[in-house]
């Protein structure tokens, strides 16, 4: 450490100590600005509360319907975990085995693509005549929306070992498997994260749209029904269930991240959100 | 004594969109055993296409590749080598990193985990055992990778410009260490770079290569007294010898002549 640095090293830590936990605070300070603003402007402007209701009566809401609020997310919680877990399973292994032999690679991707920019909404019909109006359309739904990120992700991810840290491998006589395991798959978890991350997200969305579509409970069904008797109080209570459960489910998964790479998040942070910020101050 | 990395007439093309480019003919040396080879010349003049070879990760369309005696015509294990880039692994710490050479040969953990830590205290990273690479340095990261390809005691060490990416002051103090560990092991080393100081000053003998296509302009020796001193770069012989090889590019028309040459 040089001697300059000694001078006033306790200032720059505590403003830097307040600028951590602005950074952490931020988004919530957003949501309640948000929130303050939409309640004051409904009550200040009268608008009609079958129009926009103010959050404090959705909130209320929530509390008062919360048992039948609690049901329908269970079913649709159920839907997206299958979904999701059953595009993991499936995702994971492929993009290793395309990363693996590019041959199969050149042979699948297109067909990925394409599959990929059919839209699930025309699918999901089809879905329905074809296995009901049970639970599996649903998660089907889900699997085939996720899927995608995943897959390209992972792909990425073990495609992202250098040439060099192969030849290594290779001069200390390791076996593919063994170089799959102790170097392909650390080194596609940061991207693997990245896929799961936004896969999360649209798991929500495909178990909605595969209620839209044809269902009797979950969250999507109740949000058709609250629509179909105008009951816009209840629908914004559902959108915020859903809303909380995708927030939720990211949630879960960085902090999954935190634990199984700390490497890779300390870096990410050192590099990214605080660097440049404290570059300019 | 005996041979531990022979050439034999070897060539190599590759095919490309273009054609056929050739990136080596005719290259016939031998690597003694303790003997400290620098392959030097400007780049794409075919050195990592040698090292390449020397390793079995890349055959030969010519000739004959040997290591330890033997016809290289698979991947070689009994070596350890040097990029110039690090390649540690993110996700390990430094020990873990030098540690994966053991693991991956499944040797003995508690024996080789000595060793890895006695070679990381003799280049100074004694206390950055349970550092992740990117809380090191270029130099302390390129210090890591020497460890882990010495690690396993290989009796041949090859070398991709492995200070490349570093400053120039840091170069010169990882070529010291280089020379020092060197000096004490003995081990058989192909040492590639493009530095016309550093591949003299750590060298037994100089392979000067020119390119396109990549073939040897000489093989000039270094009839320096070891160990080798830093006071040694301005010497009379070391200059002398720095002033040999720079004709020899001179000449091949990679550098611009002076009035010192004829
Ligand atoms: N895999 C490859 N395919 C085609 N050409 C190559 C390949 N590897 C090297 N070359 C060519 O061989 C020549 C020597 O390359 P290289 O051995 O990397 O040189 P250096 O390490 O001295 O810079 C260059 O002209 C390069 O373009
Ligand atoms: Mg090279």
């Amino acid at each position: 450490m040089s001697e300059g640095g000694t001078g006033s090293p306790t200032p720059a830590r505590r403003r830097s100590g307040g600028r951590r936990w602005l950074d952490r605070a931020s988004p919530i300070l957003v949501v309640l600005g948000v929130l303050g603003l939409w309640e004051f402007g409904v009550r200040a402007g009268g608008v009609p509360a079958y129009l926009l209701p103010p959050p404090s009566s959705i909130v209320q809401r929530i509390f008062a319907d919360w048992r039948m609020l609690a049901g329908h997310t269970w079913v649709t919680t159920g839907e997206i975990l299958a979904g999701y877990v059953l595009a993991v399973v499936v995702s994971i292994p492929l993009a290793a085995l395309l990363a693996r032999f590019r041959p199969l690679e050149n042979a699948l991707y297109p067909l990925l693509v394409a599959s990929q920019t059919v839209p699930k909404v025309a699918i999901a019909p089809l879905l329905v005549v074809w296995f009901g109006f049970g639970v599996l359309p649903k998660v089907l739904i889900v699997f085939l929306i996720c899927f995608f990120p995943i897959v390209v992700d992972a792909l990425i991810g073990f495609r992202s070992v250098p040439r060099e840290v192969l030849w290594l491998s290779r001069s200390m006589g390791a076996s593919q498997w063994k170089t799959f395991r102790k170097i392909s798959i650390p080194a596609a978890l940061p991207n693997i994260f990245a896929g799961l991350k936004v896969a999360s997200t649209l798991a929500v969305v495909g178990a909605v749209v595969g209620e839209f579509v044809a269902a009797d409970r979950g969250l999507g069904y109740q949000l058709i029904v609250a629509n179909g008797v105008m009951d816009v109080q209840l629908s914004f209570a559902l959108l915020i269930v859903l809303s909380v459960l995708g927030v939720v489910l990211h949630a879960l998964l960085d902090l999954l991240e935190r634990a199984a790479l700390p490497w890779h998040v300390s870096q990410r942070v050192g590099a990214g959100v605080h660097g440049p910020a404290e570059g300019t101050a | 004594m005996s041979v531990a990395l022979r050439f034999a007439g070897v060539g190599k093309l590759y095919d490309t969109p273009t054609g056929t480019v050739r990136a080596l003919e005719g290259i016939t040396v031998d690597v003694k055993q303790g003997e400290f080879l620098s392959v030097l010349g400007p780049s794409g003049c075919g050195k990592s296409t040698l090292l390449a070879l020397a390793t079995g990760l890349d055959l030969p369309s010519e000739g004959r590749v040997e290591v330890a005696g033997r016809r290289v015509d698979r991947p070689v294990t009994d070596v350890g080598i040097v990029f110039q880039t690090d390649v540690l692994l993110d996700w390990r710490t430094v020990l873990g990193n030098v540690m994966l050479q053991v693991e991956m040969r499944e040797l003995d953990a508690a024996r080789y985990g000595r060793r890895a830590r006695d070679l990381l205290r003799a280049v100074g990273l004694a206390g950055f055992e349970d550092k992740r690479p990117y809380e090191l340095s270029g130099g302390m990261r390129q210090r890591a990778s020497i460890c882990r390809a010495l690690v396993h005691d290989p009796p041949l060490l090859l070398m991709d410009e492995p200070f490349g990416a570093l400053d120039a002051i840091t170069r010169e103090q990882m070529v010291m260490e280089l020379h020092r560990v060197w000096n004490e092991t003995r081990k058989s080393v192909m040492f590639v770079t493009h530095d016309i100081g550093e591949a003299i000053f750590l060298a037994d003998r100089v392979l000067v290569m020119t390119p396109r296509p990549g073939r040897i302009a000489e093989i000039v020796d270094v009839d320096l007294p070891r160990p080798r001193k830093v006071e040694m770069r301005e010497s009379h012989a070391f200059l002398a010898l720095v002033a040999h090889v720079r004709n020899l590019f001179v000449q091949a028309g990679i550098l611009q002549g002076d009035r010192h040459t004829a």
